[in-house]
């Protein structure tokens, strides 16, 4: 009897580390259409226990109160929410968005199924035709600097925006410094 | 648009003088020009299309930089006045008018009738006396008709009243096509295209307009027919397909693609076949106009390390560096006369300018202009004068000299002027 309920717990633990392990994966998607459905598919197998998977970032997502999924949540719009900045004229990346993009590699590694849409701003000083260039050479610039520290380009893209789409419309150096920017736009998963 | 809904209706009065009016040679870089002093009493007339007309007309002679109005607060006789009387000459000669300019603004039907006498102060004579007819809301047609054979016939100049401007105008947040006469005149906004239409290029013909527009999330390069108002892709690679200029045939499109990387000055066929590509360089190269034999290409490249004004020979790719003042120079135009490249020019005080310099790279020096911050300078069709986007948000229109600007806009919200050929 005993060694039946042994065999049992490990059953059971077994089912439930198969739904840990497939918990991440399910957990993305209906972020933003609600909170997680943990009890969705628990006989599901588990694509997602991989060695790139470690153990601990499934907790988050392991209870049923929903919180993982606002965690996720939280994450993504902090991902969106940071942009990266530029000097003036120029694409190169500074320290500091060197330190921004290594942040969101981290983040896009860990949620392989996301597409990203890398925008290239400018501020309004200097000319229109010239500034869509600069756009999309910051854009790029970030774009490439991501793909060296591991993600796939492939869910990488870029558009440049040039000086058409400020996020400050004011015309002091304040403004320009925060319209010389890329901002990041998840697309996908 | 064209100009067959205007038509000269007769002839009025003896106008001898007009063959015998000799024609001034214009030398404006040297400086010996001075300008024809013009008095405009107020038109007679239904008060308010008579003085929609003066407006237009005062403007348009500030426009051709040939004539300055007198300030009617000068004026012994202000008007209104349809006909100039003879013992009023002396009057005129007094606050150093050269011609008197009197016009009678009538309506006949849903038709405007625009009846213009314009007399010599010094010598009484009546040199011109002429009729237009227009309709009630194009009146101003009536006034490009006479602006424009003025131009003929006292200066041997082509017809710039029959010119146009293309920009882009900001419509509650949307970027959208805006094309008016070249004295703001006729001013319409055209819809669709998307959210973001920019960097407007007019073919040689007159008729269509490149552009950039976003409606596909991709600045994408189309071809807008101002008749039929198709708006057809040409180039629409993910990436840059911006910036275009029509070379002088009309046959191809010289525009910026990053499909092979970086930003470079890439040529395709108007009808969006055969790309190839004509700048090399790890530097962003963009902002292509044609000289207008079509031999070389002024373009905007940062490979000096800040973007400066550099002209590619076509045949040998030869690439020749034009401006060395300043750290930063974009978006060249080139005069149609082919003897000068006007750009952006951003000076050591932080301010934007117009600035101008030979195709050989001598010459190089700055316009007025508004004085407040300017760019993106385009050429009239006779090369005689700019337009240019202000800081205000504004279009304007001045001389070679930069000393006298007149804005064409009001309101703000106005960018990337392109002046049109003259459309026949």
């Amino acid at each position: 009897m005993g060694r039946k309920n042994d065999i049992a717990s490990a059953v059971i633990m077994l089912g439930v580390a198969l739904f840990l392990a497939g918990c991440p994966k399910q957990a993305l998607e209906p972020v933003g259409a609600g909170g997680p459905q943990p009890q969705a598919q628990p006989q599901q197998e588990s694509p997602a226990m991989t060695p790139e998977q470690p153990a601990m970032q499934m907790e988050p997502y392991g209870g049923a109160s929903g919180q993982g999924a606002v965690r996720l949540d939280q994450a993504r719009q902090d991902f969106q929410d940071a942009d990266i900045m530029f000097e003036y004229d120029s694409f190169s990346l500074t320290a500091e968005a060197k330190k921004v993009l290594a942040e969101k590699a981290r983040f896009l590694n860990a949620h392989p199924g996301m597409k990203v849409l890398i925008e290239g701003h400018c501020d309004e000083r200097g000319t229109a035709e010239y500034n869509l260039a600069l756009g999309e050479r910051r854009a790029k610039a970030a774009q490439e600097y991501l793909v060296f520290l591991g993600v796939n380009a492939q869910r990488l893209s870029t558009i440049s925006y040039g000086e058409e789409k400020p996020l400050d419309p004011e015309a002091n150096e304040a403004a320009w410094a925060k319209n010389r920017r890329a901002h990041f736009v998840i697309t996908e998963g | 648009m064209r100009r067959a809904i205007l038509c000269v209706c007769m002839l009025m009065g003896v106008v001898p003088s007009i063959a015998h009016t000799q024609q001034i040679h214009i030398d404006v870089e040297a400086g010996e020009f001075r300008k024809m002093k013009v008095a405009m009493p107020s038109y007679a007339g239904p008060p308010d299309m008579a003085a929609s007309v003066w407006t237009v007309c005062a403007r348009d002679f500030a426009i051709t930089w040939l004539f300055d109005v007198i300030s009617p607060q000068s004026y012994i006789n202000p008007g209104p006045t349809g006909e100039i009387q003879p013992g009023t000459l002396k009057d005129w000669a007094l606050i150093g008018a050269d011609y008197v300019v009197t016009a009678t603004i009538s309506r006949q039907g849903p038709r405007g009738i625009f009846r213009v006498q314009m007399v010599e102060v010094a010598t009484g004579i009546l040199v011109e006396s002429t009729t237009y007819t227009s309709g009630e809301q194009t009146m101003y047609l009536a006034v490009h008709a006479f602006m424009d054979h003025l131009l003929k016939e006292k200066f041997g100049l082509g017809p710039l009243f029959s010119s146009k401007i293309a920009c882009i105008k900001k419509v509650n947040g949307a970027k959208q096509l805006h094309v008016m006469w070249c004295d703001g005149t006729g001013a319409t906004t055209i819809r669709g295209g998307g959210s973001l239409v920019l960097n407007p290029a007019w073919s040689p013909d007159g008729r269509k307009i490149a552009l950039v527009s976003y409606y596909r999330n991709n600045p994408d390069l189309y071809v807008f027919d101002t008749l039929t108002y198709q708006l057809r892709l040409v180039s629409g690679a993910r990436g840059l397909n911006t910036s275009p200029a029509f070379d002088p045939s009309g046959s191809r499109i010289a525009f910026t693609s990053s499909a092979d990387g970086n930003p470079e000055i890439h040529l395709v066929n108007a009808d969006g076949t055969g790309r190839t590509r004509l700048t090399n360089s790890w530097a962003t190269d963009t902002s292509p106009a044609f000289s207008p034999d079509g031999k070389s290409l002024a373009f905007c490249s940062s490979r000096a390390g800040n973007p400066q004004i550099f002209l590619l020979d076509l045949a040998s790719r030869n690439v020749q560096r034009l401006t060395f003042e300043g750290k930063y120079n974009t978006e060249p135009a080139f005069s149609p006369r082919g003897d000068l490249v006007a750009f952006s020019y951003l000076t050591e005080g932080g301010r934007y300018a117009i600035a101008l310099v030979r195709p050989d790279g001598s010459q190089f020096r700055v316009l007025k202009g508004s004085g407040r911050g300017d760019e993106t300078p385009s050429f009239s069709p006779d090369g005689r004068l700019i337009a240019y986007a202000s800081s205000d948000g504004n279009i304007n229109v001045m001389d070679l000299t930069g000393s006298s600007s007149v804005a064409i806009t009001t309101g703000g919200g106005y960018s990337e002027p392109a002046w049109s050929p003259v459309i026949r």
